[in-house]
């Protein structure tokens, strides 16, 4: 008997391991993520859920006479062996049921219970005794009686977020893996079918029809220029820098501040946490620091003004020829401006659980160069130049880990502030007709 | 191996290269196989995976499975299969990441195991990447 074999070489001529056996590890390990998520739903549902909708429509109203108020205590063991209280306010009350009067404890929800004592004696002052109050009893167990009833969002949210992503992980897990049990890679990735369920990133992937691979160029046509017939969108990574960095000093000096009004609070209670403060120092200076960094930012890209690039044609088709517009906004000098035709290539990887993306930059053909570029408030500086894609240059090609890209990337220097790149994503299809043997791509 | 099979495969165009939107015919014959392998069902296709320093994508053109006992060998002997490729992506020698287009036959054994058998050939006539500091 020989055993199953879980790995087989990736090229070439081979029996393969056994899908059956990959496929099954795959679905037992979604199979338990979906019966957690079952079985801590129905936990939830049946202690949490179905008591509270049971009390809201199920319970009969009665009037009740409050006859006494206590606390619940409770002792509650943490895992790491410390001992803690927690304390839960309750009224004693009188109440009819079919005509015959019954006293009981009456139940409050789970989020009246604290730790702080005085909190629940507070809560109780409300509750003043001999007073007449409405309450709802449950008509299979009468001893069990409420004084209010409302629903717990909270609780309510914790039942469907957490299961619900249990289940949603591991059902949709299990139907892929189901999905492609006993299944080669091949027959898995035949367009239609389950494609969609067994690579939703893939299938999801906008390609254009008569170009497998290749991305479509709707963003690219849906914007007219103002000399030539396309204006071209831009990706230019400064721009997602600055908001990266803007969101970065939010959400660290949104910590900030929460901790500086707890030091705040514990001062004026006559408290002084050293620790505390000792924290906001470095703190402090991180997040005056991450404002600092994007307000500079900020100002470098609102000083150095828009860039725009227009086109004369879409899509572009290797061996055609392009007229090209450059237009800098903005007021000042630039030192430098130049503008370059680039191919760059993508790749996708994991390394251990994290996802990296290499680029490399094949191929680079300069369009225009300009030195001391003077600009005014109210005009731009314009420059047309003309472009050809090489007939033997490859076209463009994006799936989920790879990408060949093509671009138009202008850079500038200006004499204050740091160098700028902006970057105008084309796309190339394929040549019409029939490719040329292989040759040398021209060199730039 | 010893007991591997093997396939001679003939593409319809000696050099493998073809252009887009052309149609492909390929022929293969198996020899090796054992007596007591009983094929269960042989799945043909052409496709493209890519290379290089990401991680693989795959993209099937064509794809037959046949299971009905009298196509499957030792009953047939004129193996094949043909299509039209498509109009993308091309092969592509890129430096970290590279197109490649293939032609494979897998067959299925009784008792679960496979054996694929994978056959390249070249998409349009893009030249290889060169880094553009190299100018080589």
């Amino acid at each position: 008997m020989k055993l199953q074999r879980f790995f087989g070489k990736k090229r070439g001529h081979r029996r393969t391991g056994s899908q059956a056996w990959a496929s099954f590890g795959d679905a037992a390990f979604h199979a338990s993520l979906l019966v957690a998520g079952l079985l801590f739903g129905g936990l939830l549902l049946s202690g949490v859920a179905v008591p509270e909708w049971r009390m809201n429509h199920q319970f009969q109203p009665t009037d009740a006479v409050v006859l006494g108020t206590g606390v619940v205590r409770r002792r509650v063991t943490e895992p790491t062996g410390s001992v803690t209280m927690t304390w839960q306010p309750t009224v004693r009350v009188r109440y009819q049921v079919d005509g015959r009067a019954t006293e009981a404890w009456s139940r409050s929800s789970r989020s009246t219970i604290t730790a702080d004592r005085r909190t629940a004696v507070d809560s109780l002052t409300r509750w003043r005794l001999g007073t007449q109050v409405p309450a709802w009893y449950d008509p299979t167990a009468p001893g069990h009686v409420v004084l209010e009833r409302g629903v717990n969002w909270w609780m309510w949210l914790l039942t469907l977020v957490l299961p619900g992503a249990l289940v949603a992980f591991g059902g949709s897990g299990l139907l892929r893996s189901l999905g492609r049990w006993g299944k080669s890679e091949e027959r898995c990735a035949v367009p239609g079918g389950l494609t969609w369920a067994l690579k939703p990133l893939a299938s999801a992937r906008r390609q254009d029809p008569a170009h497998p691979a290749v991305p479509t160029c709707d963003d690219h046509v849906n914007s007219p220029g103002t000399f030539l017939a396309f204006r071209l969108p831009i990706d230019s990574p400064e721009s997602w820098t600055l908001l990266g960095i803007g969101m970065f000093a939010v959400l660290w000096n949104a910590v900030l501040v929460v901790l500086i009004v707890n030091a705040g609070i514990d001062l004026l209670g006559g408290r002084t946490d050293l620790l505390l403060l000792g924290l906001l120092v470095p703190f402090a200076a991180v997040g005056g620091a991450a404002i600092m960094v994007f307000t500079r930012r900020l100002i470098v890209a609102s000083a150095i003004g828009t860039t725009q690039v227009e086109i004369s044609g879409q899509p572009l088709r290797p061996g055609g020829t392009y007229d090209v517009l450059l237009a800098q906004g903005g007021a000042g000098t630039l030192e430098s401006l130049e503008m370059s035709l680039e191919l760059e290539e993508q790749a996708t990887f994991r390394l251990g659980t994290d996802t990296r993306t290499e680029r490399l930059v094949v191929w680079r053909q300069p369009l225009g160069s300009w030195h001391a570029v003077e600009r005014t408030p109210g005009t731009r500086f314009e420059a047309r130049v003309t472009t050809t894609i090489p007939a033997a240059a490859m076209h463009s090609f994006a799936t989920e880990h790879n990408a060949v890209r093509w671009a138009l990337v202008v850079r500038g220097t200006t004499p204050r502030w740091p160098p700028f790149t902006r970057v105008f994503p084309l796309v190339v299809f394929p040549a019409a007709s029939p490719v040329a043997p292989a040759t040398i791509l021209p060199a730039p | 191996m010893a007991d591997a099979p093997r396939f001679v495969v003939h593409f319809d165009r000696p050099d493998r290269t073809y252009d887009p939107l052309a149609p492909i015919v390929v022929r293969y014959e198996v020899h090796g196989l054992a007596a007591h392998d009983t094929i269960r069902a042989v799945e043909h296709s052409i496709l493209w995976y890519t290379e290089g320093k990401g991680e693989e994508d795959l993209g099937v053109h064509f794809f037959e499975r046949i299971i009905e006992q009298e196509r499957l060998p030792p009953r047939t002997t004129g193996l094949g299969f043909e299509s039209v490729l498509p109009a993308s992506p091309l092969s592509y020698e890129g430096m970290i990441v590279k197109i490649r287009w293939c032609a494979r036959v897998r067959y299925f054994f009784a008792g679960g195991r496979d054996f694929v058998s994978e056959h390249e050939f070249l998409m349009g006539g893009i030249p290889p990447a060169r880094m553009p500091e190299t100018g080589a």
